[in-house]
């Protein structure tokens, strides 16, 4: 139980850290002078002490859509499978759940950005929609898929089940869902080529326009959720498809962990830095490959069995 | 006469549980309706048959109520005669509901042996020795169907639904179409019991064709309760779904799949009478204070009703299948249901299952952005219109019946347990396999799926979970007492007003573009340009039209077709004499040649012969010179 909640306050403080190692790995590798990596936790505590400002125009969502956006990622961080061997794991919840939790939050967002009555806001709402509703079948597909693979629908046995039993008989299947997953994990996090979250520039954003009106507390909530989003999606694409290092002694096994964490950081950061951001409807053709890679990791599971 | 078994008695409670919230509504729509008496004889003949359709004992019984509920309902379509577009409508209804009416009869019919006071258990008798139950189940598909709207057989629903007064509409959607379930699973369950594979897998396609369709086409759809309609369509396609995997499952005999899936039809169908009711509530409220069903008329409506707007939430988080609402919980089964085919032995059927999971995935994602739409443009923003400016919260009764139905909702999420439970007798009943035990075996918190390892969810912690999470940091915000300051959306200088926010239309826009070749969208730009310059306009008119394929294509090209042939028939009536000798010249030929093909020896060449001979002479006689080829439409 203390390591259950030591992993999940870990988590937490390292969710900002892990953005902004991004951001400084990217100007590094295009040789500006890099940020410092704790820029987040200087953001998060500036913008809390900052006044908030409210939108006339805005209705009751504003006021209570950030909570509402934080929330579920927060109560899914208590649901991913652990990091050690032998630590607590939520077990009655599964994959749906979390898919399920990770879309109320979207959905909260995506009413935030039209309540403010701008055209940035409606504009992000559109475009989140139209993503998020094609990231879903993708998603589906690649849960059934690894829940196969790992012999479980829930998320924390499939996470103990694939470390104790790496699926080597399924290496084919096992890389197709891999792959679709971190496809996935690119297009709800708004990373590049999905949407770049550094512009503000009104043809290419689509996470920032929703939150283009919010300062404050509340900029410091939707941020904070973001992170923490991405925090979720990188620990389960670790635990999930990179499972070694389990079963070491603790302190190492958490410090394993968050290597591979920052590891998929360092991934996403090269990648953002070799690709160029996709039209928003070249998306679909992006998201089109996820699926495809899902429909093909569960054919030949069911097939060649490989 | 009359029937009451669990089953009935489940679907008595959906209909009381649609209805009771919809009386209070339905009195305090009262004022805005003119012909009262006429309103309110229907509206109660229609409750009445309702509940007549589900305890029938015979088939005389059921198809008196079926065809007085399809008339009570038609004529609640007429109640408000706005322009000859409800007119058409209601024609439209009247046509369709007694097109399947005509096929329930010939079921009937067949399996009465034409004595049509026998009871159900007689009927399967007779059905077992009739030679064809292929044709009997495609009669009950067409007749049930038909009613309930699955693709192709929904066009006339997103008119009739929206035609009616909403608290009506409220009802259509929300209850008549669980009344057809209802038919589909009593006939199928008591009379056409072992079901052969296909079967199931033609209700799986239909679900899946009505769940993607009915969500695309509410995705484009602007009017309110047009919308609400084309997501009853892909509602039934959920549950059609979930019923087809059932009646696969049962047929290869894996049996506690069977029943896990039925349960998440009888389910999905209860959630839907409650969230689709009390969003038909809604969108009737605001209709009711802005007397228009155009949402780009619509906007900012969260301030000056908020109930409405709160109760319009609840069930939009619930219809988008979002945790911990019921939908959620109906959805989780239909899915865990789909995933139960890993069981399924044949390779070709276990393959192609997971196209049905990624239409019912396809479906979740549109729902999520068709409601955030749908709620978003009616009431949030800057009002749009001075109609939506002057809107203020509906009087009591409505507000009420608004209330008592998000408890039905609220109710179906809390004590899924006991629904569930509920659900399982009535299978039972039927004589499946009861799946309580293996559904809540370790008490009512944790609800697990069979079929697959793992697959468990739990409704009130997850709701617990929630609540208390939001609530200890809406607590850390007050205690921490923020300053807040009110000031205006930044527009990029320009004043932000209601003509800067999102259009409806323009919501919807990456949808309609990436689905064009669904939508075929006619589009049309008018711009007065400034001074020549391409890009700078003062006033610009866009406008998109989008009709339902299936209307074009199934509806109106067999209309074209009739056309054609009548045409022709009609040629045939005013030939010359000669003609009619040179047609008979011609049979005579063909008889001739086609006796020596069949009783003589045959060879391929005298065939290539007479063909030639044949083609020429009625090329020649019959048809003769074409004088004007353009005016033959």
């Amino acid at each position: 139980m203390i390591l259950y909640i030591t992993t999940i306050v870990v988590l937490l403080l390292l969710a900002p850290l892990l953005l902004s190692f991004i951001k400084s790995l990217k100007m590094w590798l295009l040789f500006k002078r890099p940020t410092s990596i704790f820029q987040g936790y200087r953001n998060f505590s500036k913008l809390l002490s900052k006044e908030t400002i409210v939108s006339e125009e805005t209705s009751a969502i504003t006021t209570y859509a950030p909570f509402l956006v934080l929330s579920p990622l927060l109560v899914t961080m208590f649901f991913l499978p652990p990091v050690v061997q032998g630590a607590f794991y939520v077990s009655f919840v599964d994959a749906f759940t979390i898919t399920g939790l990770i879309s109320l939050s979207t959905f909260f967002l995506m009413l935030l950005g039209l309540d403010s009555a701008s055209a940035f806001g409606g504009m992000g709402s559109s475009r989140e929609a139209f993503i998020s509703a094609l990231v879903e079948p993708a998603m589906v597909l690649t849960v059934f898929s690894v829940s196969m693979m790992a012999g479980d629908l829930g998320v924390g046995q499939a996470g103990v089940n694939l470390a104790a039993h790496f699926p080597k008989e399924h290496m084919a299947s096992f890389l197709f869902a891999g792959i679709s997953f971190f496809i996935l994990l690119l297009a709800e996090n708004g990373r590049i080529p999905v949407d770049n979250p550094e512009t503000h520039l009104e043809l290419t954003m689509v996470h920032e326009a929703m939150i283009l009106d919010l300062t404050g507390v509340y900029l410091a909530i939707i941020e904070t959720a973001s992170s923490v989003k991405f925090v979720i999606f990188a620990s389960l694409f670790v635990s999930l498809f990179l499972p070694f290092g389990y079963t070491y002694a603790a302190p190492l096994a958490i410090f394993v962990f968050i290597a591979k964490l920052f590891g998929v950081a360092m991934v996403v950061a090269i990648l953002e830095v070799n690709t160029a951001k996709l039209r928003l409807f070249k998306v679909p053709n992006l998201l089109g490959i996820a699926i495809v890679f899902a429909f093909l990791s569960l054919i030949t599971f069911y097939v060649l069995g490989a | 006469m009359f029937h009451f078994d669990t089953l009935s008695t489940v679907f008595i409670a959906l209909i009381i549980l649609g209805v009771i919230p919809n009386l209070f509504y339905s009195f305090g729509y009262l004022s805005h309706i003119q012909r009262k008496t006429h309103y309110l004889i229907h509206y109660f003949a229609f409750i009445f048959s309702m509940l007549g359709v589900v305890s029938a004992g015979n088939a005389l019984v059921f198809l008196f109520f079926w065809e007085l509920m399809s008339l009570s309902s038609w004529q609640l379509i007429l109640t408000e005669i706005e322009s000859d577009k409800t007119i058409k409508t209601a024609r439209f209804y009247f046509f369709m509901t007694h097109f399947g009416f005509l096929f329930l009869l010939m079921f009937f019919l067949v399996v009465t042996n034409g004595n049509l006071e026998i009871g159900f258990a007689q009927m399967k008798e007779i059905a077992a020795t009739f030679p064809y139950p292929s044709l009997l189940f495609f009669m009950l598909v067409l007749g049930f169907l038909s009613k309930s709207g699955a693709v192709p057989l929904h066009v006339w629903l997103p008119y009739a639904h929206p035609a009616a007064p909403s608290p009506v509409s409220a009802m259509m959607s929300g209850v008549m179409l669980k009344v057809a379930i209802y038919g589909m699973m009593r006939f199928l369950f008591e009379v056409l019991y072992p079901w052969p594979l296909e079967w199931g897998i033609v209700i799986l396609i239909m679900g899946a064709l009505s769940a993607l369709v009915g969500i695309l086409y509410a995705m484009n759809e602007n009017d309110i309760k047009a919308l609400l309609a084309n997501s009853s369509i892909e509602n039934i396609g959920i549950i059609l779904i979930v019923f087809g995997m059932g009646m696969i499952f049962d047929s290869l005999h894996l049996k506690a799949l069977s029943s896990f899936a039925f349960i998440a039809a009888l389910f999905h169908a209860f959630n839907h009478m409650g969230f689709k009711s009390l969003l038909f509530m809604g969108a009737g409220s605001v209709l009711h204070q802005t007397h228009t069903k155009n949402m780009e008329k619509y906007g900012g409506l969260i301030k000056s009703m908020p109930i409405t707007a709160l109760t319009f939430l609840l069930a939009a988080i619930s219809i988008t299948a979002l945790p911990p609402s019921n939908g959620f919980l109906s959805e989780w089964m239909v899915f865990q249901s789909l995933l139960g085919s890993t069981h399924i032995e044949n390779m070709s059927l276990k393959l192609s299952i997971p196209f049905a999971i990624f239409a019912l995935a396809m479906t979740g994602g549109m729902a999520i952005a068709t409601f955030v739409k749908a709620y978003g443009i009616t009431f949030l923003g800057l009002h749009r219109s001075t109609n939506a400016k002057h809107a203020h919260e509906v009087n009591l009764l409505m507000r009420l019946g608004m209330i008592l139905m998000s408890l039905v909702v609220i109710s179906l999420m809390v004590f899924t347990p006991f629904y569930i439970t509920w659900f399982d007798k009535a299978l039972a009943s039927l004589g499946h396999l009861s799946v309580i035990h293996e559904i809540f075996p370790e008490g009512i918190l944790n609800m697990h799926a069979i079929g697959m390892k793992g697959g468990i969810v739990s409704p009130l912690i997850l709701l617990g979970a929630l609540l208390l999470i939001t609530s200890m940091m809406l607590f850390a915000y007050k205690v921490f007492d923020v300053k807040k300051r009110m000031y205006h959306t930044w527009g990029c200088g320009y004043r932000t007003s209601a003509r800067t926010q999102y259009s409806s239309a323009g919501f919807a826009g990456p949808v309609r573009r990436f689905f064009g070749w669904l939508y075929k969208p006619k589009e049309s730009l008018s711009k007065e340009n400034v001074a020549d310059h391409a890009t700078k306009f003062s006033d610009a008119n866009y406008t998109v039209e989008v009709k339902p394929l299936f209307e074009v294509s199934l509806y109106e090209s067999s209309k074209k077709m009739t056309n054609l042939l009548s045409y022709w028939v009609y040629r045939l009536a005013h030939f010359e004499q000669t003609r009619y000798a040179a047609m008979i010249f011609n049979l005579i030929l063909s008889v001739l040649f086609s006796y020596r093909i069949f009783s003589q020896e045959f060879s391929w060449a005298t065939l290539l012969i007479e063909v030639i001979v044949m083609t020429i002479s009625i090329k020649v006689l019959v048809i003769g010179e074409k004088k004007n080829k353009g005016s033959l439409r």
